[in-house]
């Protein structure tokens, strides 16, 4: 489903990807690891084709996303680090509006009052304004867009960045059961605990290549934690 | 997609206030020159169909004298008000609108025809056209310089374009939107402004709304080009706040300085005499004219030679007369001319400068333009015309035989009531937009090229 092939990416002398090979397939979830400025969000960009690579290519579902860009991006839902939205508007209006963007048609707002519910905004913070929000609840809106579009791939850029544990763990029953259903889903992180739970397969960039790559059935907690403290120290 | 985008916009319009309180300072301007153009007008049209009838009343009434004396009387004629110049009193408020017909004088309304008086001149008489022309940019600036920089800004671009959203989506949705901004503000403008013209007037329905209706056109054109041109630059330009610099410096000079360089340079290309050196061009060319005509009729050296006799006195003024007219036609028919050039020098400079483009086609539509004002004159020298040699005729007819009795003569109410009251039949809607299709095309070809930055500039822009 998503697919990178010798992705490579340079910012100047900086190499942000460095012939990144990788492979999610439906019902699989990728977790990227990685220390500040790793790349992962290089990558995810790349995907999306907001960034053009220098070299290798990107697929999603087969499509490259350099030549098609909007199919691709219809297929995939995304959420960013900071979920960007109209301060003006309120959480449901927000919700309302890019979830009819991503799916071309209006929700009933019962439905969409539910998915906020469902993503932990209950009806009285979802009908304020977004620029009385915190950083979490921004959040769970941007979750809230990814699941309305129901696409068969996620591209999350750590997702839960500002989420409260509950909200958090919530969260990782909601991708589970995306998984389960045969989403593929590639996500960055910083938290190896939840990527241990629920991450199908782990991956860990260093300064743009992909250092080590496994299973996640195959290593415990502790070894993940060893793992990665050791490729940050070498 | 692209009405979902326009109603969001829309909607955050309402919501920051912008809508509300930009929307609210256009209505009141645009509602306070409409009562100012109506009450305007409401005075003039009756007092000027009133003072005709007077007028002519006065001609016909006159008693039994010389009839020579009887055409330096004349009388006036009156440009009847067009219905639309409550929306665009055009060039009328300068030239005035009274002409005074009498014997030897083709006159004029004024000399100059000050059709390219500008802006900030105009700003004394507030019209409905120059809120429209001036302050209709500014209010699409206003709603529209960070259409697409906010959204840069908040982050929310990157969030829309995620969604498979394209570029060219986003942009129709923005345009979209803007447009049903600027039609939410002034759609309830337009109607109360053709209301106000059909209220107060007594031209025919019919005519009025074909105008009503091509003025909403020409507006459209300018307000939609100007929608595309603050999209381009807040697609293109990094910040809102530079976005809005930028635009208010486009604003500034291409609708407050632009007119002045215009009109200035339309000069420079098409030097129009000054009044002085009309007239003294006119009158050496008449005084020639003049001689020719009067040594080969009458033998003499000088017009109005002592030694004329009476007994050829009216034909003298009949054959004076008909000498001057080719000679007056040229060069009134030169300096109208000139000023036509001029006319249409500004209204190519309509491509730099939008506001020259609509504010031609806007007077000329409404009939207040230089095309009109020379319509007019020309019918008023004709009737000027019949009116000599009425009195010519009778001249040669009754007081010639007399000899030397000639100003012994006197004639009567007959006479005078064979000079026709003026009637002045104003240029059709055909008529009025053919002579606009110049800057109409040249507003359509401003509508194209913005459109086409816009898309432009849209394209050049990669999302992050
Ligand atoms: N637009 C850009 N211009 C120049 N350099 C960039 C740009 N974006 C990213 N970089 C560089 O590319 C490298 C990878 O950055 P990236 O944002 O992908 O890291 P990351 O793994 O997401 O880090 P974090 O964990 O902090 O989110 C960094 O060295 C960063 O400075
Ligand atoms: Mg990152």
């Amino acid at each position: 489903m998503l697919e990178a092939k010798n992705l490579t990416k340079r910012f100047g002398a900086t190499a942000a990807l460095d012939s990144i090979n990788l492979r999610v397939d439906p019902g699989e979830m990728y977790c990227l690891l990685g220390a500040n400025g790793a790349g992962k969000t290089t990558l995810i960009n790349v995907f999306l084709n907001f960034l053009v690579p220098d070299g290798g290519e990107a697929r999603i579902n087969g499509l490259d996303v350099t030549r098609h860009g909007i199919e691709t991006k219809r297929l995939v839902a995304y959420i960013p680090e900071q979920v960007m939205l109209y301060g003006v508007l309120t959480g449901l209006e927000n919700l309302s509006y890019f979830a009819e963007l991503a799916t071309g048609r209006k929700s009933p707002d019962d439905e969409l009052v539910a998915l906020l519910s469902d993503v932990g905004l209950d009806r009285t913070a979802s009908s304020r304004r977004v620029s009385t929000y915190s950083k979490g609840m921004r959040q769970k809106v941007g979750i809230a867009i990814a699941m309305a579009k129901k696409a068969r791939a996620l591209l999350l850029d750590e997702p839960t960045s500002g989420l409260d544990p509950k909200a958090a763990s919530e969260f990782s029953d909601l991708l589970r059961r995306a998984r389960e259903d045969g989403v593929a889903i590639l996500t960055t992180t910083h938290d190896l605990f939840h990527a241990k739970q629920t991450g199908t397969h782990i991956g860990i960039m260093k300064r743009g290549s992909l250092v080590a790559n496994f299973s996640s059935e195959t290593l415990s907690h502790t070894d993940l934690e060893a793992l990665y403290l050791q490729h940050m120290q070498a | 997609m692209v009405t979902t985008i326009a109603r969001k916009d829309l909607q955050l319009l309402f919501r920051d206030g912008r809508l509300p309180w930009a929307g609210g300072v256009v209505l009141v301007l645009l509602a306070t020159a409409l009562l100012v153009g109506w009450e305007r007008r409401a005075e003039i049209s009756t007092e000027r169909a009133a003072a005709q009838l007077l007028d002519y009343d006065d001609w016909v009434a006159q008693p039994e004298r010389h009839p020579h004396n009887a055409a330096h009387q004349g009388m006036h004629v009156f440009k009847p008000d067009p219905a639309l110049s409550v929306l665009d009193p055009g060039i009328d408020p300068y030239v005035g609108s009274t002409i005074w017909l009498r014997a030897h004088l083709q006159s004029e309304l004024t000399f100059m025809p000050a059709q390219d008086a500008t802006g900030l001149q105009r700003f004394g008489e507030l019209s409905p056209a120059w809120v429209l022309q001036i302050l209709g940019p500014l209010l699409v600036i206003v709603l529209g310089f960070d259409a697409f920089s906010s959204e840069r800004e908040l982050g929310t671009l990157r969030q829309t374009l995620s969604l498979g959203i394209t570029s060219r989506q986003l942009f129709l949705g923005k345009a979209l939107g803007q447009a049903m901004a600027v039609g939410v503000l002034l759609g309830p403008a337009a109607v109360i402004a053709a209301l106000a013209t059909f209220a107060g007037s007594g031209a025919a329905i019919g005519d009025i709304a074909a105008r009503l209706g091509w003025l909403f056109l020409g507006y459209s054109l300018y307000v939609a080009a100007a929608v595309f041109i603050v999209l381009a630059v807040s697609a293109i330009v990094r910040s809102s706040r530079l976005a809005l610099v930028a635009l208010l410096g486009i604003w500034i000079a291409t609708t407050l300085l632009a007119p002045r360089a215009a009109s200035d340079l339309s000069r420079v290309w098409y030097p129009s005499p000054t009044r002085l050196a009309f007239n003294a061009a006119l009158g050496a060319d008449m005084g020639h004219v003049a001689e020719e005509v009067w040594q080969e009729n009458f033998g003499l050296s000088t017009q109005w030679s002592p030694e004329l006799p009476l007994d050829k006195w009216g034909l003298a003024l009949q054959v004076d007369d008909h000498a001057g007219y080719g000679v007056m036609d040229r060069h009134f028919a030169e300096l109208w001319d000139t000023f036509a050039a001029q006319q249409r020098a500004q209204e190519w400079l309509g491509l730099v400068a939008p506001v020259l483009a609509v504010r031609a086609f806007s007077m000329g539509v409404a009939a207040t333009d230089f095309s009109h004002y020379r319509d007019f004159s020309l019918a008023a020298e004709r009737h000027r015309r019949v009116l000599q040699d009425v009195v010519s005729a009778d001249l040669v007819k009754n007081a010639d035989p007399r000899g030397t009795g000639h100003f012994d003569y006197r004639a009567g109410t007959d006479l005078w009531q064979h000079v026709p009251p003026f009637q002045y039949t104003p240029p059709s809607v055909a008529w009025a937009v053919g002579h606009t299709m110049r800057s109409f095309g040249v507003l359509l070809a401003t509508l194209l090229a913005s459109l086409a930055a816009a898309l432009f500039a849209v394209s050049a822009r990669r999302a992050a």
